[in-house]
């Protein structure tokens, strides 16, 4: 860059270690779903969970003699309780599932107790299958598209018809118990898995519509305080401005006089800022530097600020290092100063230039803390500050 | 700016200019800047581009504000630029993007009222010979132009445009660069006559490049590297 800006070796700022405090933002809606799907994840691992417990081990166990093998279909129902458990834990965590595996385990299981029930216990709580088996699959499934869980729950009472008609219970009678059975212990899982699927839904749409609307008014909010700022100095600049001109028009004030011709300078330089903000929601380091812009003209100082771009969210500490230095001599200036900043999505560059003039130098060591370069330097022209962030 | 180009142009005779503004103090502070200078001359002023055309139709620049009557007329630049009018545009509107619109319409350059007779004598002049001259304010848009299809400058020009746009002093900026104040105005030049690929063609861009390309500025060999990054066919956003 410049032999005539010296390089100072970089404080003891560690400054490449400085995460950049831009986290990716929170997404308020989804974080609203997820809570109001948190009871419904609940509810269905307790129905699941007490089912199995409280209705089908006791029923299964009463059954013991009567079943073709009692042995298998307790070990069904060990394997269908451990698979309950991970998957309610993982469920309630927030981990996601292996669900399409699960599901077929799940239906081998099926298969296996339909055929170890036995004919005598086929429609009674000991083959427990047509029980809790609904709720097990709700839960391996749960956030998935309800068709997947539909699917699933045919092939449920496929395989159970394949169990009744397989033990041979083809009386009109047991075909009607059996077409009871699928109605009773299929609907109310698909009830709970919709109307849950949908209310998170609802609660992230309309988490997501009053976000929204809070980001709309704080902008609204924040647009509107920079207007009626604009306003205000607009009123202050105006005046000044008049002040000038009508004084001219009148022969009060003499065009030749240099202290005429400051004013005019300094309300022209008032008004070309104010018609250069363009910004609705202003940046915070635009606003340092506007406000010290403002600071130094009210001593007396024609200033021109002029910036090109948007800057992106910088941390605290990198727009401190941007504008400080200039601030700092900004205060000491003389004449007229012409501070300018290019922004771009990956680099900043602010610099500020003033006419040079004998006297010791105020600005800090120049140097480079790894993020902000800062370069000063006069040559008898102009003295020329500039700092540069580089993404 | 040099060794005089403009009579090479004109033939020796004085530049002509018509000054188009709807405000008459401007117009008359305009004139007055331009009277200083005797390779100028201006020869028609109004608020009407049309009627101030008729009354001067050999004026070799016109100066255009483009804001006319509360309407931005950056149609009304195209089309003169399109029939090879040489338009400097000058106005208090420097939004970048006012000012790259007006280089893509095809204005040869794009001056801000606040910036000085200084410029705007040597932007005139400049104009008048098909040559480019970057104020510090286009500098300033060009440098900070966050289109995705802008033509691609080199770190110098960059470097060039942004340190001039920084300091307004081309002796600075050579310092700074540890180069001549000659080369200084080369890479802003050159990342200007790059603008000239970018939106419409326009006769006006045309003269630009084959100017550059005869005073040696740019080589056509150079231009081929960039024609494909321009958006050539397209019309402007």
């Amino acid at each position: 860059m410049s032999t005539e800006a010296t390089t100072v070796p970089a404080k003891a700022v560690p400054a490449a270690r400085t995460p950049d405090g831009s986290r990716p933002p929170v997404d308020p809606a989804a974080a609203v779903a997820a809570a109001s799907d948190r009871g419904a994840r609940i509810v269905a691992v307790g129905i699941a969970l007490a089912w199995h417990a409280a209705i089908a081990l006791p029923a299964a166990l009463g059954a013991w003699a009567e079943l073709a093998a009692p042995a298998v279909v307790l070990a069904g129902w060990l394997l269908v309780a451990a698979v309950g458990v991970l998957a309610g834990l993982r469920l309630l965590r927030g981990v996601p599932l292996p669900a399409w595996p699960l599901a077929a385990l799940l239906l081998v299981v099926d298969a296996v107790v339909f055929a170890a029930a036995g004919e005598r216990q086929l429609f009674t709580a000991a083959n427990w299958a047509w029980g809790t088996l609904g709720w097990f699959l709700v839960v391996v499934l749960w956030g998935r598209r309800p068709a997947g869980l539909v699917a699933v729950l045919v092939a449920h009472s496929l395989i159970a018809l394949a169990g009744v008609l397989g033990h041979g219970a083809t009386a009109p009678a047991d075909l009607v118990r059996y077409a009871m059975y699928v109605y009773a212990t299929s609907t109310l899982q698909v009830g709970v898995f919709v109307g849950s699927t949908t209310i998170a839904r609802l609660a992230r749409q309309r988490a997501g519509a009053a976000a929204a609307a809070h980001a709309a008014e704080a902008e609204r909010e924040a647009a509107e305080r920079a207007r009626r700022e604009r306003h205000a100095r607009l009123t202050l600049v105006s005046g000044a401005a008049e002040e000038v001109l009508a004084e001219l028009a009148d022969g009060r004030a003499d065009p030749a006089d240099p202290a005429v011709q400051r004013r005019a300078v300094l309300a022209a330089a008032r008004l070309r800022r104010l018609i250069a903000e363009s910004d609705d929601v202003p940046d915070p380091l635009l606003h340092e530097l506007r406000a010290a812009a403002d600071l130094a003209e009210r001593n007396g100082l024609p200033i021109d600020l002029v910036t090109i771009g948007d800057p992106p969210p910088l941390p605290v500490r990198v727009r401190r290092r941007l504008a400080d230095p200039l601030t700092a001599l900004l205060a000491d200036a003389r004449g007229w100063a012409r501070l300018t900043v290019v922004a771009g999505p990956d680099e900043v560059v602010v610099s500020l230039v003033t006419p040079d003039r004998a006297g010791p130098d105020t600005a800090g060591p120049p140097g480079d803390d790894g993020r902000v370069e800062y370069l000063y330097e006069r040559d008898g022209e102009i003295r020329w500050a500039q700092t540069r962030w580089r993404g | 700016m040099g060794a005089d180009p403009v009579a090479g142009v004109t033939g020796g005779r004085p530049v002509g200019v018509a000054i188009v503004d709807d405000h008459p103090v401007v117009i008359e502070g305009v004139r007055v800047w331009l009277a200083a200078e005797p390779r100028l001359r201006v020869l028609a002023t109004g608020d009407d581009p049309d009627a101030v055309l008729r009354a001067a139709p050999d004026a070799d620049v016109l100066l255009l504000d483009l804001r006319l009557h509360g309407r931005m007329a950056l149609d009304k630049l195209a089309e003169l630029s399109a029939a090879g009018r040489r338009v400097v545009v000058y106005s208090e509107h420097t939004d970048p993007q006012t000012m790259l619109a007006a280089l893509d319409a095809g204005a040869v350059a794009f001056l801000a009222k606040h910036e000085g007779r200084e410029h705007c004598v040597a932007t005139v002049l400049a104009a008048a010979s098909d040559r480019p001259y970057v104020p510090p304010a286009l500098a300033g848009a060009i440098v900070g132009d966050p289109r995705p299809d802008r033509p691609v400058l080199s770190d110098k020009e960059r470097e060039a445009l942004l340190l001039w746009f920084q300091s307004m002093s081309k002796a600075s900026v050579a310092r700074r660069m540890q180069i001549s104040e000659h080369t200084v105005k080369q890479y802003v030049d050159r990342a200007r006559i790059k603008y000239t690929r970018a939106g419409r063609p326009a006769a006006t861009k045309a003269a630009l490049l084959a100017r550059a390309i005869e005073d040696g500025l740019v080589r056509p060999e150079e231009i081929g590297i960039y024609r494909s990054q321009a958006s050539y066919d397209r019309p402007t956003p």
